[in-house]
């Protein structure tokens, strides 16, 4: 069902609870009352077009904005996507992280079983936060770059500089990788770990799990559906301007 | 998981839209595109390569030679004609045939019997048996960090072999990268933890 700005945000939530984290990274926080989408978009000064686009993409991943797409700034996906990666980096791994910690201290006997979990998700993390930071680096100053070539109709030296040195095709290719450790972990922990005596901890981590590889998906859906489209048309309006 | 790939071309909307419900209720299944036009439609399928193509012949005008032309060029894809018109059976060379007027029952039975061709042919290339002796000797040697050209002179095989056993490996384990082998290795006491740097 598509969101729109006269639902109740209160109902948004109740239809998908996944987008809670989402409208927080907005700055939108829980107890709306009976207020709609659009009203708390007012109060919190976020622009109504881009949260609409944005939790569709994240709630109906056959929703496919494509008119809207090109009135958004760049600027405003940027500083969501920024976001998201702090939240990322600052809370949902770390909360993993403890976890798996107090699994390892509660279990004596299996101790060794869990610190092979425990390194797994170090290295999985690490390439996380090294995707991200590349990310952070390369390819955000390389959108904004873009965006402000775009509007300004002329190139900067320094612009120049950050236009030649990346191209948005190169940013697809890299996508897929990170995915594929957080799914081993998974299917390690489900098929072949004989599960510790603290079950319930053991659950928990695994629905953690099963939660971020979603929250990641929906983020790399907004990456790969709004922002590159959105590069892509950019950058040919460039090589038309040369 | 969605093991069989299927690429629906349907130019109305609500038909394929409610194909794609239909097929969540088969399970094990992934619709990779969705198709309303004809136009590049077998450039495509020759790259997606699906197992099952579910088509409409009212894209092509009902031109059966074309169809059967193109569709016979498809090596390994199953073709099921989704139609309403009477005595379009068999027309096509199809291996199930949809009608519009077919109730629930009668269309996930048509779709299962498919998927069944399907299965049985999987079947004899992936197995979901246990990883042999030779693959355990081959895993042992990928979580000790060794490349494959290492592995292929260490015992003695071509790197293609290797290659191939370390997707028959995967395939069966559903893990795939290098430290996720490693760990599956430890755990079933292929190599000891301390041998692991």
């Amino acid at each position: 069902m598509r969101i729109t700005k006269d639902m109740k945000m209160a109902d948004v939530i109740q239809m998908n609870y996944m987008l809670i984290p989402v409208i927080y990274r907005f700055g939108i926080n829980l107890g709306f009352g009976d207020k709609t989408v659009k009203e708390i978009c007012e109060e919190t000064d976020v622009d109504l077009n881009f949260f609409l686009q944005l939790v569709n993409t994240y709630h109906d991943k056959d929703y496919f904005p494509k008119e809207e797409l090109q009135s958004i700034p760049s600027k405003d996906i940027v500083a969501y996507l920024k976001m998201t990666h702090s939240s990322y980096l600052n809370e949902k791994l770390s909360e993993i992280e403890d976890l798996i910690e107090s699994l390892q201290h509660a279990e004596a006997e299996d101790e060794k079983y869990i610190l092979l979990i425990r390194n797994f998700f170090e290295g999985y993390k690490n390439e996380l936060t090294e995707h991200i930071l590349h990310e952070e680096e390369v390819v955000f100053p390389y959108v904004l770059a873009v965006e402000d070539i775009c509007a300004k109709g002329y190139i900067s030296d320094q612009n120049r500089k950050i236009y030649d040195s990346f191209s948005i095709s190169k940013y697809q290719d890299a996508h897929d990788d990170v995915e594929e450790k957080l799914m081993d972990l998974k299917t390690i922990m489900i098929k072949y770990l004989t599960p510790p005596l603290n079950t319930s901890l053991y659950h928990k981590i695994i629905q953690l799990l099963f939660m971020l590889e979603q929250d990641l998906n929906y983020h790399s859906r907004i990456e790969d559906k709004v922002l590159v489209p959105k590069m892509i048309s950019m950058e040919k309006t460039i090589t038309e301007m040369i | 998981m969605n093991n069989i790939t299927i690429v629906v071309a349907e130019a109305s909307y609500l038909i394929q839209k409610g194909l794609e419900a239909v097929l969540k209720n088969l399970g094990d299944n992934q619709v990779v595109q969705k198709m309303d036009k004809a136009e590049g439609l077998f450039e495509s399928l020759s790259t997606l390569k699906p197992n099952i193509l579910i088509l409409n012949p009212d894209l092509f005008e009902g031109n059966t030679e074309l169809i059967k032309k193109c569709c016979a060029k498809l090596k390994a894809c199953k073709l099921v004609i989704i139609s309403n018109k009477k005595g379009d059976e068999g027309k096509y060379d199809e291996d199930a045939l949809l009608h519009y007027n077919d109730g629930q029952s009668k269309i996930l039975a048509c779709l299962e019997g498919v998927k069944d061709e399907l299965d049985r042919k999987q079947k004899v290339e992936r197995s979901d048996e246990p990883i042999s002796a030779r693959e355990k000797n081959i895993l042992k040697h990928i979580a000790l960090g060794l490349t494959n050209k290492e592995i292929a002179d260490k015992l003695f095989i071509s790197i293609h072999t290797v290659v191939t056993h370390r997707k028959n490996i995967t395939q069966k384990l559903g893990i795939k990268s290098v430290s996720g082998l490693t760990v599956y290795a430890i755990l079933n006491n292929l190599i000891a933890m301390d041998e692991v740097k």
